[in-house]
């Protein structure tokens, strides 16, 4: 499975947050370091089809997200800053509710989810009772679900406990062996570094550094983020976007 | 398509059931009002059955504005309706969905609006209820289809929940304006055939801002 953005663009106003944007990843992890306002989220956005790009496109598998925006959303799992539960009702409801918009759901399924995180302990429990990083780890299997193809993970170590972290660690790098394809906006250059099959640095709304995480020490992504003219595969802007 | 409707309105109403606190505001807003009405009502000038169609009417659509107006405060508590967003379903489906959840919490308001104007304005019981109902439950449909739509939009706006009133009451003015006559009417104990041309309007504003909302609801929530 391949996800690849070809040439995006995308504007608020007279404020570029990217330009001319274009990666590709092939079953399994990208990490996506950046600066504040590098464009990050926009990215995100983008991928997830929330917003259209104003020029270029987002392809998985060869199939646009432009042809079919509904059948994208049936593809994809998001997780973000806010856990997006339902307070007033159980971590299952709400698992049940989500999985069940995108076809048949049971409770079953809800806890095998729940599992998979580790918390099935959490399952009758009210939203609104839990901790951030409860709340963010439901938000988590919630994104898992549905097994889905495409997984948008943004920032999604926040308020995690070592042994939270180590569980979705587990669960990303079986996805990238399954042939999924997972994005991770991350703020975190070591731990991402270390998940990715493939990183890239936004800055100022274009592509400062694209490499297969092997070849990505963390410290040139630091100095790429930085904007180091010196840094290695970096200050290429859109020309250092390749295919892996 | 259905099914999504569905599922979207089941999930806000039991959303209600745990915190029934918006229900229950519309609730005691009715009760309160009408009581008010009821005391300062000059029973000795004025028939309490000639004023009561027009102000079960102005108290329903206070009510409906206030409460599903106030749909998207579950939605937007942690971000969830981002993920609704993300979710596939048709925009349309998303409307209905919660207008139909917001519509049942009309629908419970102006039955108890009814009878709480009955019991204070010492009105007699309708013979025949179920005229009532023909008229009060399109109305509940139009208002509580409006008050949704708009408050997405209002919720958007910078001047937040203040906007709603000044964009929806001209919009909801002929559904009270239709009701308020024919349940006027109808406490007059004047025959259906008199009213069910008023019904008809109230159903066909009821179906006209489902529609409308169902076309137009992408364009509220999408980028």
């Amino acid at each position: 499975m391949t996800l690849e953005g070809r040439g995006l663009a995308c504007a608020y106003g007279p404020t570029r947050a990217l330009d001319g944007v274009s990666f590709a990843v092939a079953d399994g992890v990208l990490s996506i370091f950046g600066p504040n306002g590098a464009g990050k989220s926009t990215l995100l956005r983008l991928l997830a089809g929330e917003r259209r790009p104003d020029a270029g496109d987002v392809f998985l598998d060869d199939v646009a997200l432009s042809a079919d925006r509904f059948g994208w959303r049936a593809r994809m799992g998001v997780a973000g800053h806010r856990s997006g539960l339902y307070s007033k009702l159980t971590v299952a409801q709400n698992l049940l509710f989500f999985a069940s918009l995108h076809g048949r759901a049971t409770p079953r399924d809800a806890r095998t989810a729940l599992a998979a995180v580790e918390a099935e302990a959490l399952a009758d429990r009210r939203a609104e009772a839990l901790s951030r990083g409860q709340r963010q780890l439901v938000a988590l299997a919630r994104a898992l679900m549905r097994d889905p193809e495409l997984l948008l993970l943004d920032e999604p170590f926040t308020g995690l406990d070592a042994t939270a972290s180590s569980v979705l660690e587990a669960a990303l790098r079986e996805r990238s062996r399954q042939g999924r394809v997972v994005v991770l906006v991350t703020h975190d250059v070591v731990r991402g570094t270390a998940l990715a099959d493939r990183v890239i640095v936004l800055r100022r709304g274009r592509v400062a550094l694209d490499r297969p995480a092997n070849q990505a020490r963390p410290d040139r992504i630091v100095a790429a983020m930085g904007g180091h003219e010196d840094a290695p595969g970096g200050a290429g802007g859109a020309k250092a976007a390749g295919r892996p | 398509m259905l099914r999504r409707t569905w599922q979207v309105a089941a999930k806000d109403l039991r959303v209600e059931l745990h915190a029934p606190g918006r229900i229950l505001a519309m609730l005691a807003f009715v009760a309160l009002a009408a009581f008010l009405f009821a005391m300062a009502l000059d029973r000795a000038r004025v028939e309490p059955r000639a004023v009561a169609g027009p102000f079960l009417w102005l108290v329903m659509l206070f009510a409906a504005t206030a409460g599903a107006g106030r749909a998207f405060d579950a939605e937007d508590e942690d971000g969830a309706f981002r993920h609704l967003l993300l979710a596939p379903v048709p925009r349309s489906a998303l409307f209905l969905g919660k207008a139909g959840a917001n519509a049942v919490l009309v629908v419970a308001v102006a039955a108890a609006a009814f009878v709480a104007f009955v019991l204070f304005l010492g009105l007699r019981m309708p013979a025949w209820p179920a005229a009532h109902a023909g008229v009060l439950l399109p109305g509940a449909i139009g208002l509580a289809a409006a008050s949704t739509f708009f408050g997405r939009m209002a919720g958007h706006s910078s001047l937040g929940d203040a906007l709603l009133p000044v964009l929806v009451f001209p919009l909801l003015a002929p559904i009270a304006f239709f009701g308020a006559t024919a349940t006027g009417r109808l406490l007059a104990d004047r025959p259906w055939p008199e009213v069910a041309g008023l019904a008809r309007l109230l159903w066909a504003c009821a179906l006209g801002a489902l529609a409308a909302g169902g076309l137009l609801f992408r364009h509220v929530v999408d980028d």
